[in-house]
């Protein structure tokens, strides 16, 4: 569950503006989702592996090249689905605890 | 007084201590036992390897020497591989983490479990991926009764061919890659049959009496 999530957050994150590991990591930790910086690499290997990534190497004025992850068309298409699916299931959850928080 | 080592990582050369060298290469290796050879290892282990370098850039500042101290902060950041899951059950756990797969191809040896002379159909067919030797025996069977030359390639083979003795040997027989969950699979079929022999052995001891 958390890890499906984590991969909606990323690929989130990604589809705003090209990203390098870096940003990824920044932002996820910002908001709380990543307990070690590890989980990310094998995650976005797997990611790119599967054809909802690629990456581009670009020079970067502060070190050696970066990798810049971009989504795929495909990967558009699967973040859609993901998103699409999180939304019915974050609705779902709200609906049935609502009058919890009521009463 | 430390000696230091001069390395490479991530593109970026750093002066390191010994001890933190050590470390870090422990942590580096433990990475690679754990995606194993899973597609993509080398690339995460090289992904992992760049940002250990731009941690270090943003923590050394002035200093020159990368020393033990930021090591382990940086391990700790990037966590133990087991870390890296949540605990979760994913692809690379069941597929690819065989940390202790020994590289074994598929190889020739007679096998002592199933022989009736050598073991060399018997290694044969284990080697061809023919479930029963019964077809092979057969064939050199013809070729011995038929054409009468069957013993002699019989007896080259046999002196060529290693008797499989370790359960490594036996894997390698069969083209299983040797782990450590097979080994002892092999290792528990070696006891079945041991029990068998011993009864075996019992009966006839009896007879005997």
């Amino acid at each position: 569950m958390r890890k499906g999530v984590l991969e909606m957050c990323i690929l989130a994150t990604i589809a705003e503006q090209r990203a390098y590991p870096s940003d990824i990591i920044k932002k996820l930790e910002a908001s709380n989702l990543l307990v070690v910086q590890g989980t990310l690499y094998p995650l976005l290997t797997r990611l790119k592996n599967a054809g909802i990534l690629h990456y581009t190497w670009e020079e970067s004025t502060s070190g050696p090249p970066r990798k810049y992850y971009h989504l795929t068309e495909e990967g558009k298409q699967f973040l859609n689905d993901l998103l699409t699916s999180w939304n019915q299931l974050v609705h779902s959850v709200n609906e049935s605890i609502k009058n919890l928080e009521q009463s | 007084m430390n000696k230091t080592i001069d390395i490479n990582l991530g593109g970026l050369p750093f002066t390191i201590d010994d001890d933190a060298y050590e470390k870090l290469d422990r942590y580096l290796n433990s990475l690679e036992d754990y995606f194993g050879d899973s597609e993509g290892c080398k690339e995460i282990v090289a992904d992992i390897e760049d940002r250990i370098a731009e941690l270090f850039k943003e923590r050394l500042k002035k200093r020159r020497i990368v020393n033990l101290k930021d090591v382990n902060s940086i391990i700790d950041m990037m966590g133990r591989p087991e870390q890296f899951e949540d605990g979760t059950e994913t692809a690379y756990r069941s597929t690819a983490r065989r940390p202790l797969d020994i590289k074994t191809g598929k190889r020739l040896f007679r096998d002592p479990d199933d022989k009736i002379v050598g073991g060399v159909c018997a290694g044969l067919s284990a080697y061809i991926g023919i479930e029963d030797p019964v077809w092979m025996r057969l064939v050199f069977g013809l070729l011995f009764f038929g054409a009468g030359i069957g013993v002699i390639p019989y007896i080259i083979l046999w002196i060529v061919m290693p008797e499989a003795k370790t359960s490594g040997d036996k894997l390698a027989m069969r083209g299983e890659t040797a782990n450590v969950s097979n080994i002892a699979k092999t290792v528990e079929e070696e006891m079945q049959n041991l029990g068998k022999q011993i009864s075996k052995f019992g009966k006839g001891f009896k007879r005997k009496n």
